[in-house]
């Protein structure tokens, strides 16, 4: 089981198979033995694809692909690619059910007058402040709408008219909450304002301006009301699957919404609708916050059915003196994705003076992986997140 | 016995509660896995017990067993040479059909696997008949069939076991675990007085219901019961029912044998049978 | 601080079921297990030396949606390691898991369903116990929220998650393995070193300093371990069924 097809000629020719007929009939075997090369022959392990274990696919982002879009990008990792269209679409605050007991109750907006009038710069705490808002405004709505489909033929067992594959559900939910939790966007750039002319008795040409400098009127001025939103429908379609969707669908994500343009919108006060200008340089781009890059791991280990066998599982002390045996390999391929069992994702970020912060982190479906692992798994992300940051600032 | 020691998944079983014979080898019941450590000091790998399932750890020490006893009510699985009562579906040329648990697959009983029977002289069984029967096979791999006889296969006889259909009477259901406890106390009922696994709801029932002829019952493992008393003729039903409220009293509400034997006198009070 | 409660085989058409309620979080989670079982019509998918699991959760008060796909292929992936799969009986059958939350505030769409995972994660174990499913070992779980100051929290509510940095599921195998580790947020990876710390001191009574890896039940002293919960929950049960043999004895 340990001869390599290197040693093929070694074995009666009657009974030689190709290496991708025994890739085929035996994948475990086939990928322990490249990565366990016999001691004499001193040859690095490697992975069955060439890659060294911690070595991800080439990856290549293409921006602004779909013109019908208000943003779209297409990743390839490898061969798995997604392609991702953002279509922004207005929602109105009038169809919005319980818009007005929402904008009652919370003191948003009294808050944010506060600050203006106390005249205090926007601090480190009043940003979380607004961090907090822009989370709720933007669960509470569902601004956000991402969707994945597993397009047919993107991998064999995909077949037409099939309901959506637990996968793609499953990673719909993923990408949508971790949209909420990392607050890639910024509620503000969603939010149409308007500010309703001071229709005194005295002064009835007012402008509309924020009129900042006159502070006697500022005080009557009405406050200024969202009158819509745009919701961003973002929808993935992975068209060829080749392991490791989530990568490649966040990717795309991230690369789409920073490509996404929203055109200037205003509420006109007479037709009492939300007007759109198609002049593209009155679009603005949304500002988003950090860039968040998912790196994926699986834990090939040497025999699948150790948990099973008739020895005792070590406990975990013991086995952190033994860590032999298996092998993390990042970005698995879909060979391997099926051969593992344990895996590990982490979505990390780098803030302005270069510290990894962690976004995400997802272990689960085994026991080979614990603290120093992944303490590793995370430097190997934040060198990614190197990587990811020129291909996104490239496109 | 002392405290019984209560084992979760991947315990190991302490050393000490392992039967000490060295005569015979141990066996080794379900629940538990024998598993070896290749031990680098000596060259003998370590051998380690673990439980697979949570259950209160039993050793025999005479016949050098240790066992797990799980949690008793679940589903019957079943399983080769296990008595059970069925229940005939259809038949066809060759097998009736029987349901031994709800909703799962029908297993197979030969018309010819009675005792004494030949083509001329087989049992015609109807739709609903009730058979006690011994789980013959019960087939390897997904979609198996499970085989029923009604003969002991060695002797071509009905006993041990009073094997075969069973006329008149009445079936209670009862759970799986009641049903194991009922056939072991009878597998087991050498002494008079001491009571087998804390059941004395049927000696004392005996006792009670001799004037009315007494009664015959067969358990099967599948959690089913069936009663009959047709000689106590006028009082068939009643005594019938009786015995079964009994049954039932004491799996439902676990009673301990004082409180099996309220539950009689009470049951049979009620029933105006004393 | 009010502790969880759980009970085994309540259901009776179920092989095994536990309810676990954890009055902390509001969580109550009732699970039955099927196994093994017959799946049909998909014989070919099945594993021919493994046994196939299958994880439904259902929403209390809506239908299932995508959050919960995500929660079961969490639940799938992690059981599938603790469950013996290739045990007599099992393999090319089904071990078929649903849990229905029963109580406790319903998710909201693309809210983050990390709070439930450990009620999930309890209810099946106990469900999978009182099934006699094997399994290789336990296993216990706890949620930490860690505040914008740093503090850890225990087992936050789900109005108090909404407002933490970030949130935390772990769960630790009966031999100390990290099983699952379920972190979203923001945080550094020395925050998710306090956390794993605190967690593994929630979970498990520390006290395997027993070579020999036999825990001793005597530990605990204030009872707050989740792991002498579940066992007690187990043993009551056990107990409770086998009255008779252990009085008569």
């Amino acid at each position: 089981m340990a001869s390599t097809s290197n040693e093929a000629p070694a074995v009666p020719p009657s009974l030689s198979l190709p290496p991708s007929q025994f890739a085929r009939l035996q994948p475990h075997a086939y990928l322990l033995a490249h990565l366990s090369p016999p001691a004499a022959t001193n040859q690095p392990s490697i992975r069955a694809n060439g890659r060294e274990p911690l070595q991800f696919r080439t990856t290549s982002a293409n921006c602004g692909s779909l013109t019908h879009t208000n943003g779209s990008a297409v990743v390839r990792i490898g061969d798995t690619a997604a392609v991702c269209g953002v279509r922004a679409e207005l929602l109105h605050t009038d169809d919005i059910a319980s818009w007005s007991v929402a904008r009652t109750s919370s003191a948003s907006t009294n808050k944010r007058q506060r600050l203006a009038e106390l005249g205090e710069d926007v601090t480190e705490e009043d940003n979380e402040d607004e961090d907090d808002q822009d989370r709720a405004h933007i669960e509470d709505l569902s601004l956000l709408v991402p969707n994945l489909s597993l397009s047919t033929g993107c991998a064999p067992g995909y077949l037409p008219g099939a309901p959506p594959s637990t996968t793609a559900q499953s990673i719909s939910h993923e990408i949508l909450s971790l949209l909420h939790s990392s607050r890639l966007v910024k509620a503000d750039d969603l939010r149409i304002w308007y500010q309703p002319p001071n229709l005194g008795p005295e002064d009835e040409q007012m402008d509309v301006d924020e009129g900042a400098g006159k502070k006697a009127e500022t005080e009557e001025q009405k406050p200024r009301e969202i009158k819509a939103y745009w919701v961003l429908y973002i929808d993935i379609m992975i068209i060829s699957l080749a392991g490791n969707p989530f990568d490649a669908a966040w990717a795309s994500v991230v690369a789409a919404l920073r490509d996404t343009k929203l055109p200037n919108a205003w509420w006109d006060v007479d037709n009492e609708t939300v007007l759109c200008s198609d002049d593209v340089s009155e679009a603005h781009k949304l500002t988003l916050r950090g860039l968040p890059v998912a790196s994926s791991f699986c834990v090939f280990e040497a025999d699948a059915a150790a948990g099973w066998r008739a020895k005792p599982i070590p406990n975990a002390q013991q086995q952190k003196k033994d860590g032999k045996g298996r092998w993390i390999l990042a970005d698995p391929d879909g060979y391997e994705d099926n051969l593992a069992h344990e895996r590990v994702s982490i979505v990390v970020d780098k803030e302005k003076n270069g510290k990894t912060v962690i976004l995400k982190m997802e272990k689960v479906g085994g026991w080979t992986i614990d603290t120093e692992d992944l303490r590793r798994l995370v430097d190997v992300s934040s060198k990614r997140w190197d990587e990811m940051k020129q291909i996104f600032d490239q496109c | 016995m002392t405290t019984p020691l209560i084992l979760l998944p991947g315990d190991e079983v302490p050393s000490d509660y392992l039967p000490s014979s060295k005569s015979n080898p141990l066996k080794i019941g379900s629940g538990l896995r024998l598993l070896s450590q290749p031990s680098t000091k000596s060259k003998e790998p370590n051998h380690v017990l673990s439980a697979t399932q949570a259950g209160i750890l039993e050793t025999d020490a005479r016949r050098n067993t240790i066992s797990l006893l799980s949690f008793p009510n679940r589903r019957y699985i079943p399983t080769t040479n296990d008595l059970i009562i069925a229940q005939v579906h259809h038949s066809s040329a060759d097998f009736f059909h029987c349901m031994i648990t709800p909703h799962t697959a029908q297993a197979l009983l030969g018309q010819l696997s009675f005792e004494g029977a030949t083509k001329k002289t087989r049992p015609m069984l109807k739709q609903g008949d009730i058979v006690y029967a011994r789980v013959l096979s019960v087939g390897i791999g997904a979609g198996a069939e499970v085989e029923l006889t009604c003969v002991n296969p060695a002797t071509g006889k009905a006993n041990p076991g009073g094997l075969g259909p069973l006329n008149g009477g009445m079936v209670f259901d009862l759970s799986t675990g009641m049903a194991a406890r009922l056939l072991h106390a009878s597998s087991s009922s050498a002494d008079d007085d001491e009571p087998v696994d804390g059941l004395v709801v049927l000696s004392e029932l005996g006792k009670k219901l001799e004037g009315f002829g007494g009664f015959e019952l067969a358990v099967g493992r599948n959690g089913k019961v069936w009663v009959d008393c047709s000689n106590a003729e006028e009082n068939a039903i009643k005594v019938t029912i009786a015995i079964g409220r009994c049954l039932q009293g004491t799996d439902e509400h676990n009673l301990n044998p004082a409180d099996q034997k309220k539950l009689v006198t009470r049951t049979l009070r009620d029933m105006k049978l004393v | 601080m009010v502790g969880p409660t759980a009970s085994l085989s309540n259901l009776h058409r179920a092989d095994g079921s536990a309810s676990y309620k954890c009055p902390v979080t509001g969580y109550d989670v009732l699970g039955a297990v099927n196994a093994p079982i017959e799946l049909p019509a998909r014989k070919d998918a099945l594993k021919p030396e493994d046994a196939t699991i299958e994880v439904f959760v259902k929403p209390g008060k809506a239908t299932a949606g995508v959050g919960e796909r995500y929660v079961e292929r969490i639940l799938r992936t992690m059981l599938e390691k603790v469950i013996l799969g290739r045990e007599k009986g099992l393999p090319r059958r089904g071990v078929v898991i649903t849990l229905a939350a029963v109580g406790g505030e319903a998710a909201e769409r693309g809210d983050s369903y990390i709070t439930i995972i450990p009620a999930l994660l309890h209810a099946s174990l106990l469900a999978l116990i009182s099934a006699a499913v094997p399994l290789s070992m336990t296993f216990t779980t706890t949620l930490l929220g860690v505040t914008r100051s740093g503090q850890i929290i225990r087992d936050p509510s789900p109005a108090a998650a909404k407002a933490v940095a970030s949130l935390h599921v772990l769960s630790f195998s009966s031999k100390g393995h990290l099983l699952l580790s379920e972190s979203q947020g923001r945080f550094d990876f020395e925050t998710w070193e306090l956390v794993r710390q605190q967690a593994a001191s929630i979970c498990r009574a520390v006290a395997t300093t027993g070579s020999d890896g036999d825990t001793d039940m005597g530990e605990g002293a204030d009872g707050a371990h989740v792991d002498a919960f579940v066992r007690e929950t187990v043993e009551d049960s056990l107990h409770r069924d086998y009255t008779w043999k252990l009085e008569s004895a």
